[in-house]
């Protein structure tokens, strides 16, 4: 049988993936794909939890799924933000690798 | 509940929605043939100003208390006081950016200054995991922006990606943190979260979220090791966008803060003293404090650029606000509240400060103070007042934020369990002395690379007349105002 | 849903998630997003979530992904040059990333109520969309109308960083 902890180990994982791929990648674009893997782990065990709460009524509890909701309506207006400072960084500098944005001393 | 009493009870927050609006067609009306759109601009600041008022006279006329929908909307004297805060900083923001920006998309400029006002004012009067993460969201969109909006100053857009960066990674971290908390407690309101919480033993899991949620927390009041952004944040963004950034973000995030962790948390706190520890948030947040004091204070000692000193400075100021909420309890929450109310308002002054030397010589280093008491004896006077503030020396402001904070930790638990962090704070404050004095000697005693005219003291000078006094009055009205408030 | 569906979607999100993260170029990793959204939405859906799947697919397969891709062609972007490579950087990277893999799996592995499966739904009469609805329009009215003010945030600051600057 499928059980919560597993809907919950592979949202783990997958949250693991992208955080590795904001660590590790250069390109900026790559980085923001794994920051949207980041998010959706998050949804998966938001909605793993809400049909784990199931209500007395007998429906899930369905606060869980709106707050995804929300969350995916954040995330993308985080993408569109996000793209438009590639765009702009882009048209001064040419570039979108990390290693060539170092105006700004650490 | 009617959609009449909602209106009523977020009315700050919905007028402030409209100036936006009504700030972003004004900065569209093109005004007769003048090449130039300064008058459009004066225009636009003006509505601005006037719609924070506007709001500011809303947030007085709300009830004494009231909490909507579980308590997404809380109103109770507490967070009346710091909406009225949060509207006086995003103000001097307003003005801020009459004196440094070029006049170009002014409209649009301030709709997002007002707009991410919203957000803090969401932020600090909401008690729910789902609001507090719309919040904390909006702020975060609309001071990205703000960052990267100067398009002439190609260190703009870089401080804004950085920036964004950080803050959308720490935001992933926080929502996966949200959703175990809310995996084991079934709720999203942060006085149920707390009833559920203190039935349970605290499990792995719930200390991971716990610890997830509070990775968000640091970033956004640039807590070491998440202050990485800062520096780059302080230094490349317009000057209003980083003093927006300092204060009013800063105070929102210490407010929501303290609310999630004495409030949502509280069953958890575990302890930080060094004779006891016991797991829980209390450890995390001191280790956070601890860690931001050092290295806050001692990178702060090799910057030559003044805006990057203020932002390391920011980073140990951080760890010293850190100490009230670790301690906890009534007494900490207030000096954590009134620290970081004194300080943003401080720091604002310093960025104007900033704003009019850049102004006059195109540059935010140590250099281009050089020999400002000649040129301006008032903003060296002004300018020296904050740092002393900063300092924390008596009679100034900030010396009464750090008195009541420490004493704050020296009396939670039992033993003096939290003398060691204050030991360090008081360290830090000391090295903390060296370098704001250094600002002073540059100012005060250095000769000024070229002979330059004196500086005018238009808009900032007066604003920075006002956040003089706040600095220099003894504030205990303010202190009296924010106990009384909490619950 | 059976286990050999859930696995099945599982590992295609995963490993499509994976090949994100490794691919040099920034098209593919933008259509393995794509297929690794398909298995998520599909969990949603074993999990009972349809309203939620199909925003999923609608949102990122149909909205998010054309931004990547618009993006990606408008700055022209090609596949990465191998640079060298930062070895102790990189090392540091994968070892937070494993510890948190690590941590993750021993939290959920201590987790008293992981091993339990769901609780059984009533057959009820009325769909997802329509509690969702309610629940949207009813108690969650306020952060509903504040997305719209972080919409509009995000439209201004789109189009204003985007803009090319008269000189």
């Amino acid at each position: 049988m499928v059980t919560l902890g597993h809907y919950l180990i592979v949202s783990g994982i997958l949250f693991a993936i992208g955080f590795a791929g904001v660590m590790l990648r250069r390109s900026l674009i790559i980085i923001f794909m794994s920051l949207e893997l980041m998010l959706n782990a998050a949804n998966l065990s938001l909605v793993a939890f809400s049909r784990f709460h199931v209500q007395p009524s007998g429906v899930p509890d369905y606060n869980a799924q709106v707050f995804v909701f929300f969350i995916i309506t954040v995330g993308a207006a985080e993408v569109a933000v996000g793209l438009a400072i590639i765009v702009a960084l882009f048209r001064a500098r040419q570039t979108t690798h990390v290693e060539d944005i170092n105006t700004l001393k650490f | 509940m009617s959609y009449l009493e909602l209106l009523k009870l977020a009315a700050p927050e919905a007028t402030v929605a409209v100036t936006a609006l009504a700030v972003l067609a004004v900065g569209l009306i093109r005004w007769g043939e003048t090449p130039s759109n300064r008058r459009s601009s004066a225009f636009c600041s003006a509505v601005a100003g006037l719609g924070l008022a506007a709001a500011v006279g809303a947030v007085v006329m709300l009830p004494q208390s009231a909490t909507l929908f579980g308590g997404m909307l809380v109103i109770t004297p507490l967070t009346s006081l710091f909406k009225i805060i949060c509207l006086a900083l995003a103000f001097f923001t307003v003005v801020l950016a009459r004196t440094d920006l070029s006049s170009r998309n002014r409209g649009e400029y301030l709709a997002l200054v007002l707009l991410a006002t919203i957000g803090l004012m969401l932020l600090v009067g909401s008690e729910e995991l789902l609001m507090i993460f719309i919040g904390l969201e909006l702020t975060g969109l609309s001071l990205y922006v703000m960052t990267a909006f100067d398009k002439t100053d190609i260190r703009s857009a870089e401080a804004g990606l950085k920036y964004f960066l950080f803050g959308s990674t720490a935001s992933a971290f926080t929502l996966f943190g949200l959703s175990l908390i809310y995996g084991m407690s079934g709720t999203t309101g942060l006085a149920v979260i707390a009833q559920k919480l203190s039935a349970q033993p605290i499990s792995p899991l719930l200390f991971a979220g716990i610890v997830m949620t509070l990775v968000g927390f640091a970033f956004k009041i640039a807590a070491a090791p998440f202050h990485l952004w800062a520096p780059d944040a302080y230094q490349g963004a317009p000057v209003p966008s980083a003093a927006f950034i300092a204060s009013g973000s800063k105070v929102a995030s210490f407010v929501v803060l303290g609310k999630i962790v004495l409030v949502g948390f509280g069953p958890d706190k575990g302890s930080a003293a060094w004779h006891a520890m016991i797991s829980g948030w209390a450890p995390v947040l001191a280790v956070l404090a601890a860690l931001s004091i050092l290295i806050g204070n001692l990178v702060a000692l090799a910057q030559s650029n003044v805006r990057r000193l203020l932002a390391y400075s920011a980073v140990a100021h951080a760890g010293y606000t850190l100490l009230g909420l670790v301690a906890g309890g009534r007494d900490g929450f207030s000096a954590t509240l009134f620290y970081t109310t004194v300080y943003a308002f401080t720091l604002v002054g310093a960025f104007g400060v900033v704003a009019l030397v850049r102004r006059e010589t195109g540059g935010d280093d140590l250099i281009n103070f050089a020999g400002l008491r000649a040129r301006s004896p008032l903003l060296a006077g002004c300018m020296s007042i904050f740092m002393l503030s900063l300092a924390g020396l008596p009679p100034l402001a900030g010396f009464f934020g750090k008195f009541y904070l420490f004493i704050a930790a020296l009396r939670a638990g039992e033993n003096h369990g939290l003398l060691w962090l204050v030991a360090l704070a008081l360290l830090g404050s000391l090295v903390s002395l060296y370098y704001y004095l250094i600002v002073l000697k540059v100012i005060f005693v250095d000769e000024p690379a070229q002979h330059e005219t004196s500086l005018p003291r238009r808009n900032v000078g007066e604003g920075g007349d006002f956040l003089q006094r706040v600095s220099l009055s003894v504030p205990g009205p303010l202190v009296a105002h924010i106990i009384a408030s909490l619950p | 849903m059976s286990p050999i569906l859930f696995w099945f979607f599982a590992l295609l999100m995963l490993v499509f998630g994976a090949a994100v993260v490794v691919n040099r170029n920034p098209i593919a990793s933008a259509l393995n997003l794509v297929v690794s959204f398909l298995g998520l939405a599909a969990l949603f859906m074993s999990l009972d979530a349809f309203f939620i799947g199909i925003i999923q697919v609608l949102v990122y397969a149909g909205a998010v992904m054309v931004l990547f891709l618009f993006i990606i062609m408008l700055l022209d972007l090609r596949a990465e040059r191998l640079r060298k490579i930062n070895w102790v950087a990189s090392a540091g990277g994968v070892a937070v990333a494993l510890a948190l893999l690590v941590q993750i799996f021993y939290v959920i592995g201590h987790l008293t109520f992981s091993k339990q499966t769901f609780p059984p739904l009533a057959r009820s009469e009325i769909d997802d969309v329509h509690n969702i609805g309610l629940l949207l329009f009813g108690n969650y009215n306020l952060p509903f109308q504040i997305i719209g003010v972080l919409v509009l945030v995000a439209t201004i600051g789109a189009v204003l960083l985007s803009k090319r600057e008269r000189r």
